[in-house]
């Protein structure tokens, strides 16, 4: 029987392939450099009011620079954020179901759905994946931040390529670019002046804008924040109000005068 | 038994007059395109009668709850399909009604064997600007209109020449404030109209014979104030603004009591 409000549904019964996202005939040579097609640096953090979510702009193939304007975090509804790294085909693709389905789910149910059967719906995407992801040609891993109106607080998720779930207490990295976040952020929580979650909006945007510059000192993939060429990381804040993204104005002050000096 | 071509128009004919006297106990539906969007309106018993369909159009409708939900779930998967596969400004109303609603419910209704589908239904479309609102309503035998200004669900289509005579004797609404006033007024000489007038397409008929008599005659002011507080004490009015200036993709609002309440007109207020 068909699931109510089910997207993936209706779009396989239109005889779209969903279940058979890009498989490669042969993913030889591919497998060992996954690393490659995951250049980039995205991270989601809690903070006093809620749950910042960064991703550099960056998009690498091998050591070739494509783009520099790349939107790796991407807002799927009011209440939540995909930030992706990986290949970028197939993670616009998932953003884009994931952006439907929960518009499909809300005006044919008449009701949201839950912050659970959100997270649901982007393990069964990544499990669907799950062969490119393992030939190395539709690697994607995930961060999905979001307000769950339940519970009253903002959470964060991350993903394995084979779509385990693993929700984050703190903070979630992913991207070539994040084990450098990853060692600053637990440097920070054990030895800091206090938890990083407990930080007020502004000093968690100057943070945040110094642990990208941080990232992209050490990850050629990661284009951490060029103020020459007026880029700056793509920023969105999750609360109760819902996803907000940070101007680029205000990340701009802030750098140069927190992050230079 | 209806291989005779003259027994397949009677039978055609009977239905009509079957769901013309269906539609007689249902509520009216209107809606308003002013400068800030489209505000739809209606009252309910309960269950909600305009929906969301896409991210700038909306759906209201009269008629059979079961058939509603059916035909709107059809134009839900046409919509999402077209704006996931191609993209969401490719989605309109125009198109989901003339390929998605309009041949469905043509065809249910001639298939004379089967139950035809008790609905008609009001499509709203927001566009960026004024001029390029939308409004499309379709009568249960699939004949469809569009209209830029407003668009009205109502019994038969007497009551609704006479609402478009309404509507072009006064001025276009310029707030939100305005269209709900307007609104509840059409709303009021629609549901007046269709109590007063018992069966309204046979009467029609005659009425387009003699061309000196133009739809009903219009009530009195206080009649219709007086239809809006007694509904207003015992049912819920249920608005829905597709917001042009809320500056994001989505512009479907269902407005809350606590926000209709300061903008309703005194005299349309139930006395306490």
């Amino acid at each position: 029987m068909r699931q109510q409000g089910d997207f993936l549904q209706v779009l396989r019964e239109q005889g779209y392939p969903i279940d058979s996202l890009p498989q490669p005939a042969n993913g030889h040579g591919l497998s060992s450099h996954a690393e490659l097609t995951t250049g980039t640096t995205v991270f989601a953090m809690k903070y006093a009011d809620g749950v910042l979510v960064a991703g550099d702009r960056r998009a690498t193939a091998g050591n070739v620079v494509m783009y520099d304007r790349t939107d790796k975090v991407l807002e799927i509804d009011r209440f939540s954020v995909l930030a992706i790294a990986g290949v970028p085909a197939t993670a616009f693709e998932m953003a884009r179901i994931l952006e439907h389905s929960f518009k499909y789910y809300r005006r044919s149910q008449l009701q949201d759905l839950s912050f659970e059967g959100k997270l649901r719906a982007l393990s069964t995407l990544l499990k669907n994946n799950a062969p490119a992801a393992l030939a190395g040609t539709g690697t994607v891993v995930p961060v999905f931040a979001g307000y769950d109106p339940l519970e009253g607080c903002g959470k964060i998720f991350f993903y394995d390529i084979l779509g385990a779930e693993f929700e984050a207490v703190e903070y979630a990295v992913s991207g070539s670019g994040s084990p450098t976040i990853r060692g600053i952020l637990f440097y920070m929580n054990r030895w800091g002046t206090g938890p990083v979650a407990g930080l007020n909006e502004e000093d968690a945007l100057i943070f945040v804008l110094r642990l990208m510059t941080s990232a992209a000192e050490f990850d050629s993939a990661t284009g951490g924040v060029d103020a020459q060429a007026q880029l700056y990381p793509i920023v969105k804040r999750i609360s109760a109000e819902g996803v907000r993204t940070i101007p680029a104005d205000r990340l701009k002050t802030l750098f140069s005068e927190k992050v230079l000096s | 038994m209806f291989e005779e071509p003259y027994r397949w128009i009677e039978a055609v004919a009977n239905r009509r007059t079957y769901l013309d006297d269906q539609f007689t106990q249902g509520n009216p539906l209107i809606g308003v395109s002013f400068t800030q969007g489209i505000l739809l309106l209606t009252f309910n018993r309960g269950t909600d009668k305009i929906y969301e369909v896409y991210d700038r159009i909306a759906l209201g409708g009269m008629g059979h709850p079961a058939d509603l939900e059916k035909l709107r779930y059809t134009l839900l998967d046409m919509a999402h399909v077209e704006g996931f596969q191609r993209s969401p400004s490719d989605v309109t109303a125009s198109r989901l009604m003339k390929n998605g609603l309009a041949p469905v419910i043509k065809q249910a209704f001639e298939e004379i064997f089967k139950a035809p589908y008790i609905t008609k239904f009001l499509l709203a479309e927001v566009g960026p600007t004024q001029d390029r609102d939308h409004l499309f309503s379709i009568n249960y035998d699939g004949m469809f209109e569009e209209q830029r200004e407003f668009g009205v669900l109502s019994a038969s289509s007497s009551i609704r020449e006479t609402l478009a005579q309404v509507w072009k004797a006064q001025g276009r609404p310029s707030s939100l404030q305005e269209a709900l006033e307007v609104s509840l007024r059409l709303w009021g000489i629609s549901s007046l109209l269709q109590t007063d007038t018992p069966s309204s397409d046979e009467e029609e008929k005659e009425a387009d014979s003699s061309p000196t008599t133009s739809g009903s005659i219009i009530p009195e002011d206080e009649a219709i104030a007086s239809r809006i507080r007694e509904t207003l004490s015992k049912e819920t009015l249920e608005c829905v603004l597709l917001d042009r200036e809320n500056g994001k993709m989505e512009t479907y609002r269902t407005l809350s009591q606590a926000e209709l309440q300061p903008l309703l007109p005194q005299y349309f207020e139930p006395a306490t």
